[in-house]
């Protein structure tokens, strides 16, 4: 019911905001084509290089950083899928089930995710290297240090969202809990389930500390770390940085795409009713 | 939950193909990385008997010469083959990665580099095998090496460490804008920082410049690097504060000088926006590859009114190292003669072996040897202090400094407390 | 009948979360347990003596035998320059103390594994108390007499180690804790923790609800419009850092220039320089990091809100505003919590941001909890004075995930 006017006003300030959003992004895409001369001072500021250039992408495709992406590939989704699962099982039973001590695990859950991850790197990188899982794709499991916290609290306030009624039906026809649980439930939370992957999926993709302790060779290295060695004694290859931040966010947000699109249907489908 | 599985698995094989498509070499993880190692070559012909493998924690080396460093070891020794684990590029980063192997005990790597001033904490911490043995075995004395490097690693009568390759700060001043006379008098290092201060003053906005001195001020390791030339190796805390003060407030350094690090020195400096500059001898390659504006025939080098500080990587042994003979083997290799010649060389490194100064391989490769200036640097070098809780010290040092240079705190309690750190 | 299938039924309740208990044990709290256990000692890894958690008193023999052979190689150094027979005497004393000593280590201390660091009982400890003693007196008296000595300073230095080997327990109580409590540092990173956390979790609620209402709308393009809006989210923290530090660069980056040519700033150089500006260049990187997140979790929340209830309030005749107030941010309390306490509990810890982006100055003053934590653990290793003030900082944002319960009044779990 809005006029062709306001319609358009929203638009231009929803452009606009894109626009801001995307800037710094913009502006490194554009850096990564200009010369190392001219990433620094009065041409800094110029919006295309006035030598455009490939060469960083070059010297980037010469190290490893294509393992490298492959890895943090790997290992981000196998987490994603397991710590999804598990935390769909957690929530389930938290916002639907009784149990003895819920409130302590809730509390549990919460307090570990007020500890600063350096804590746990120590003690983890002790029985790694005791177990002989350093430079492995076992990182993979104390990830659900840092992801499965989030994941199981956006899951509780789905699964509570879906409405009770559909469950007891279910147990009117005489469907197990279990069985309930996967074929009335999951599909009706499946945004919430959608959502919590994708921030799985990030909290990996994006963190450094645990990946450069505990896979520090080469084979095993993750995108963020390889950027990290983009760097000498007193200097950050800026161009190579710049690319590499380019090449690592591009296949990000095509997953993002992918996903989103399951959000959507998610809705429009009409699966969650009263 | 079929669905989201086959999407993800979807999305994962896709990626897999993609990613796995410009890497062919590594699609099998458990094979050795694409890149040429020099150890497996050397190994192939010479000895096809097991040698025991050694591990060496060092951080890439954006020249050959470490490559080159291994290979002439594979090569020559009978018992051992070295590989290299190649450690981040952020210092930082590389200090605690050490440290959680080694304070598990872990005999992961057995030769170790380090920045010259983890040196004391890692000795004081038990991780490292004291080098004096090695010495006398060799037949060699502490004054074969560098000195700055070496006092480094001495902690409580015991030395733990020999050079990989020293560094110093020094200044660097465009001699196409420079009189010849001033030249020279920077060049003898008499002269004091209110000198450098009046010639940054003078000589700014000459030749295109903007500025008339740049130098480490942000709040970092830098900093007190700067701060100990400053105050001529801590003699004078208080006068050398008061005067890195003035070059702040002065107009002949960038408004942000506090925020400098290495980076920005030599962008400043390369681009011809300075007149001088204070830092390291990797900056005399960058201009000398003739990819920036002010190029190699544009630079002079001069010491610091009050000595350079020694900065730099050093080499030693894990403790726990599992093969320790194999170790001592491979460090005074690359500390001795032979490989720091392959690395002076090879990389134009500065040799930590003090013969090689004169030899003269080093001196065609290394340009900046020949130099009066810069050989004068090398002759008035400082050290920061060695001790257990350096980098406890060093972390008071840049806070208080940087407080009173931002203007948020007072001169005599940054000098009191500065003083008192250091006691 | 009905019995049994209810047994099996409260029980599925532990098989479902059983998994995630056994996660979270191992990779979470059993890791932090080990670390806090730190916080109740005197625990620093430069120390010798105070580089792991001991109880009882313990003797380092490993750097026993090693000062042993540096005395004895000093002393043979010596031998050759002295001149007098009393000085001789004097060394051979020293030797022979050393071999009796030597043997009593390999009848009384050193245990069958060869361990380097073993422990001993108080008659054991006065002895290897007495062996330090011995040994420095004897050199004392070595080195009174008149010789031209070469290496007096490095022995003694060496001969201290004797003190080091000697290790008494480090266990130190709540003494951490209470030097946590009145450092001044704490003070001041808690105080800019908490500013730097509650604006920007302010600004991000702010923009990531308006971003979630934009996204959820069915407008033309949204795609794209999601797209866009979750680059930032995208791009390692650790990448953005960098990324955003070119950018606030006095005289190279683009963003700082826009902000002085806006007049926002003075100089363009200003922007890291004064403490106010990093803290507002601090959060202006981090609004724009994370309100991707922040609105995601609320998009999420917004499509489980059932249409009817928005066209039954339009029936009723109430605005749009009027529709946000009644019917979406009711349902959507749950989902802005958690949101809110995620976002809250991770802007609490920052460390990367801030690392790259200021290493905490100027002057110490955008230095955060994790930073001065971090400083204290990894750079000064100083383990169990940062596992204090790690715990100290968990404590707090305790307080505030507290406070955020009693406040939105949320009930997550049901009972």
């Amino acid at each position: 019911m809005q006029t062709a006017k306001t319609s358009k006003t929203i638009m231009t300030v929803i452009i606009l905001y894109l626009l801001i959003i995307a800037f710094p992004f913009i502006w490194v895409t554009l850096t990564s084509f200009k010369p190392e001369s001219e990433i620094w001072g009065q041409s800094a500021l110029k919006l295309f290089a006035d030598q455009p250039t490939m060469e960083h992408y070059e010297a980037l495709f010469k190290t490893t950083i294509l393992n490298s992406l492959k890895n943090s590939f790997i290992i981000a989704s196998i987490t994603t899928i397991y710590v999804t699962l598990i935390a769909s099982f957690c929530s389930y039973a938290i916002a639907r089930l009784k149990f003895k001590f819920k409130k302590v695990l809730v509390a549990v859950i919460l307090a570990t995710s007020m500890f600063p991850q350096m804590i746990v790197v120590g003690p983890i990188y002790r029985t790694f290297v005791k177990l002989g899982w350093t430079n492995s794709f076992y990182i993979t499991l104390p990830y659900s240090m840092i992801t499965l916290p989030v994941a199981t609290f956006i899951l509780i306030t789905h699964f509570a969202k879906v409405p009770v009624e559909m469950e007891e039906s279910a147990y009117i026809d005489g469907a197990s809990k279990i069985r309930t649980f996967f074929r009335i439930i999951l599909p009706l939370a499946m945004p919430g389930i959608f959502t919590s992957a994708i921030m799985t999926f990030i909290g990996v993709w994006n963190e450094f500390l645990l990946s450069l302790t505990l896979n520090s060779d080469e084979k095993f290295r993750t995108a963020t770390v390889a950027i990290s060695f983009l760097r000498g004694q007193f200097q950050i290859f800026w161009g190579q940085v710049t690319a590499a931040t380019v090449i690592l966010t591009i296949p990000t947000l095509i997953i993002v795409i992918l996903f989103q699109k399951q959000i959507i249907s998610g809705i429009t489908s009409g699966a969650v009713k009263e | 939950m079929k669905k989201v599985l086959s999407i993800l698995l979807t999305v994962i094989m896709i990626l897999a193909l993609v990613t796995g498509c410009g890497s062919q070499p590594t699609t099998q993880s458990q094979q050795p990385s694409e890149q040429p190692s020099p150890s497996k070559d050397a190994e192939s012909p010479s000895a096809p008997a097991e040698k025991t493998k050694l591990t060496f924690a060092v951080q890439a080396d954006s020249t050959d010469a470490l490559n080159q460093l291994i290979a002439a070891f594979n090569d020559s020794s009978e018992l051992y083959t070295v590989e290299t684990v190649v450690m981040t590029n952020d210092s930082g980063n590389m200090h605690d990665q050490l440290l959680n192997s080694l304070s598990s005990k872990s005999g992961e790597y057995d030769v170790i580099s380090m920045d010259v001033v983890w040196a004391g904490e890692f000795a004081a911490a038990g991780y490292l095998q004291p080098i004096d043995e090695l010495l006398a075995a060799k037949g060699w004395k502490v004054t074969d090496f560098n000195a700055g490097s070496m006092a480094s690693g001495k902690y409580k009568g015991k030395n733990y460490v020999l050079p990989y390759f020293p560094d110093l700060g020094f200044l660097f001043y465009r001699s196409d804008i420079v009189s010849s006379e001033d030249a020279q008098k920077l060049e003898s290092g008499n002269y004091t920082w209110a000198d450098l201060l009046a010639m940054a003053e003078k000589y700014k906005g000459q030749g295109g410049t903007k500025y008339g001195h740049v130098y480490q001020s942000g709040q970092y390791e830098g900093l007190v690097c700067n701060l100990n030339e400053f105050t001529a190796n801590w003699t004078d805390v208080k006068g050398g504060l008061e005067v890195m003060n003035q070059f702040t407030k002065s107009d002949v350094t960038p408004k942000d000088i506090l925020v400098y690090t290495e980076g920005e020195t030599h962008n400043a400096f390369l681009n011809g926006e300075s007149v001088f500059a204070r830092n390291w001898p990797y900056m005399n390659g960058m201009a000398a590859s003739g990819e920036y504006t002010v190029k190699g025939n544009q630079v002079g080098f001069a010491p610091l009114p009050g000595g350079g500080t020694v900065g730099g990587w050093i080499l030693g042994i894990n403790a726990n190292a599992k093969n320790k003979a194999g170790a001592e083997e491979f460090l005074a290799f690359i500390a001795g003669p032979e490989g720091q010649k392959i690395n002076a060389t090879v990389g134009s490194y500065l040799p930590g072996f003090n013969a090689l100064l004169t030899d003269a391989d080093v001196l065609a490769k290394n340009a900046l040897l020949t130099n009066q200036g810069f050989s004068n640097a090398l002759a008035k070098t400082i050290a920061r202090p060695v001790v257990a809780n350096y980098s406890e010290i060093s972390d008071q040092i840049q806070i208080k400094a940087h407080e009173y240079l931002s203007g948020n705190g007072q001169l005599d309690s940054a000098a009191d407390t500065i003083s008192g750190l250091l006691k | 009948m009905k019995n049994i299938s209810k047994i099996v039924e409260s029980k599925t309740a532990y098989i479902l979360i059983l998994p995630a208990v056994v996660f979270i044990l191992l990779f979470s709290i059993i890791p932090i347990g080990e670390s806090l256990r730190y916080a109740f000692f005197d625990f620093q890894l430069n120390d010798q003596a105070k580089s792991g958690l001991y109880i009882n008193a313990n003797y380092n023999i490993a750097l026993y035998d090693e000062t042993a052979f540096y005395i004895r190689s000093f002393l043979d150094m010596e031998e050759e320059v002295v001149t007098k027979d009393e000085t001789k005497l004097q060394i051979d004393a020293i030797r022979n103390m050393l071999d009796e000593y030597d043997q009593y280590m390999l009848n009384n201390i050193s245990s069958p594994d060869m361990a380097s660091v073993v422990s001993v009982n108080n008659e054991k400890l006065a002895y290897v108390t007495k062996i330090r003693d011995n040994i420095m007196s004897s050199l004392e008296k070595l080195y009174s007499f008149d010789e031209p000595f070469v290496c007096e300073e490095d022995m003694f230095a060496v001969a201290s180690e004797l003190d080091t080997a000697i290790i008494s327990s480090n266990f130190s109580g709540l003494n951490n804790f209470k030097s946590v409590l009145t450092d001044t540092r704490v003070h001041s990173t808690v105080g800019f923790t908490l500013i730097f956390t509650f604006i920007s979790v302010f600004f991000e609620l702010c923009f990531g609800m308006a971003l979630a209402l934009i996204m959820n709308k069915a407008l033309k393009g949204r795609g794209i419009i999601r797209t866009v809006s979750l680059i930032p989210w995208a791009i390692p923290t650790a990448v953005a850092a960098l990324i955003w530090s070119y950018l606030y660069n006095g005289s190279s980056g683009i963003i700082s220039h826009l902000f002085a040519w806006l007049k926002i700033i003075p100089e363009p150089t200003e922007l890291l320089l004064s403490s106010t500006g990093s803290l507002w260049a601090i959060i202006l990187a981090d609004v724009w990091k994370t309100t991707p997140y922040m609105a995601l979790l609320l998009l999420a929340g917004l499509q489980t809100i059932p249409h009817s209830l928005y066209e039954s309030s339009s029936l009723d005749g109430a605005t749009k505003l009027q529709q946000f107030g009644s019917v979406t941010l009711p349902l959507l309390k749950p989902s802005i919590f958690v949101a809110l306490l995620f976002r809250t509990l991770d802007a609490f810890r920052v460390f990367d941001l801030i690392y790259v982006l200021t290493g905490g100055g100027p002057g110490g003053t955008t230095e955060s909890v994790s930073i001065y934590a971090y400083k204290v653990m990894f750079a000064q290793t100083r383990f169990g004075y940062g596992s204090a003030v790690v715990l100290v900082m968990a404590l707090t944002v305790g307080l505030i995930t507290f406070a955020y319960i009693k406040l939105l009044n949320v009930k997550l779990i049901n009972d």
